[in-house]
């Protein structure tokens, strides 16, 4: 049996950051999200990372051609953590033994306002 | 939005660079190069800067690596004139003390460079809100190390922050950036310092600081003596 989804006033605000990514290597969504994971849980600790409700809603491959892999990516926070998340986010350094660089380049309330950002 | 410290190469690499800073939010980046690469480096910053004039702000920084006081006050003298920005590269007691009492010196950078601590005492603090010397505090270093030794940064970076509260002498933050991957945007810059401790109003000033020392330098040719300035 599925739960009953809650009332909106006891839902958790979320907002959605849009993510810039440069690598090395190339990444899948699930690759990337254990980079995200692991970033805010070494940054922030595993007790701040709890309260941050984190989820990759999509990773967008850049056409753009350079000597690195270009990636978009909208990620889901929890609403007044996002400084932490990109804090966090803007001290990866390397995956895999490979350069990695992620930055946010906008926020958004909602998913449909990322568009404007990519 | 100033950056001081991003480290310059050839003429590619640095529009590179540049462009992707300009991107991420930057409004003025100084390249930065040791002595002995200063002179031809300077060779290509017209072209960079007329390449550049539409994006972002260009401009270098003389970062001085030396252990020796003297030799140091010899290389600031022959390149005081030339250069927008003289930074020394701290960690050496002797560096940090002769530096925060050169008048013109304009930045010390990372006085906690391969220390335990964080290379600022009271004395020293004082000294650099005297002379009006800048700290600078690099975001590479966090970036750039993990663990237990990022947190020893991150603790002398508090131990700095502590000082700047007592004693307000200027503080300024910078990217130390080598390539692509070691950008920002303004924002996520903000925010990892936001996040070791120093509040909104202190990233801002540290923009100012940074802002005040590039223009105070253009003005060098002018100043008479320290305070007097000729106006017309």
């Amino acid at each position: 049996m599925k739960l009953k989804v809650l009332p909106k006033s006891q839902r958790i605000h979320n907002h959605y950051l849009v993510l810039d990514i440069k690598s090395e290597k190339e990444l899948s969504k699930k690759e990337f999200t254990s980079i995200v994971w692991d970033g805010c849980v070494r940054f922030q600790g595993e007790n701040n990372t709890s309260n941050f409700n984190l989820w990759t809603i999509e990773l967008i491959e850049d056409d753009k051609y350079s000597f690195y892999n270009e990636y978009k990516a909208i990620l889901r926070c929890q609403r007044d953590f996002e400084d932490e998340v990109r804090s966090s986010l803007a001290l990866v350094n390397n995956y895999d033994r490979k350069h990695i660089s992620i930055t946010c380049i906008g926020i958004s309330g909602t998913i449909k306002g990322c568009s404007k950002f990519i | 939005m100033i950056d001081l410290n991003i480290k310059g190469s050839s003429y590619d690499n640095n529009l590179i660079l540049a462009m992707q800073a300009s991107c991420y939010g930057w409004k003025h980046i100084n390249f930065s190069y040791n002595h002995n690469e200063y002179e031809e480096a300077l060779s290509f910053k017209n072209d960079l800067k007329d390449n550049l004039k539409d994006f972002i702000d260009i401009d270098y920084t003389l970062n001085i690596k030396s252990n020796n006081p003297s030799e140091i006050r010899k290389i600031i003298r022959r390149y005081r004139n030339k250069s927008s920005c003289i930074s020394v590269l701290g960690g050496n007691l002797k560096v940090n003390r002769n530096c925060l009492e050169n008048i013109q010196v304009d930045v010390l950078s990372k006085p906690y460079f391969k220390r335990y601590d964080s290379g600022l005492n009271h004395v020293l603090a004082k000294e650099a809100k005297e002379n009006n010397v800048a700290i600078e505090i690099v975001f590479s270093d966090v970036l750039k190390s993990y663990l237990a030794y990022r947190s020893k940064i991150l603790a002398n970076f508090r131990e700095v922050y502590r000082l700047y509260r007592k004693y307000e002498f200027p503080l300024i933050l910078s990217s130390g950036a080598e390539s692509v991957f070691d950008l920002r945007t303004v924002q996520d810059f903000k925010a990892v310092f936001a996040q070791t401790g120093l509040s909104d109003l202190d990233v801002e000033n540290s923009f100012k600081t940074a802002a005040n020392i590039l223009e105070f330098n253009n003005d060098r040719k002018n100043m008479i003596l320290s305070g007097v300035r000729v106006v017309s």
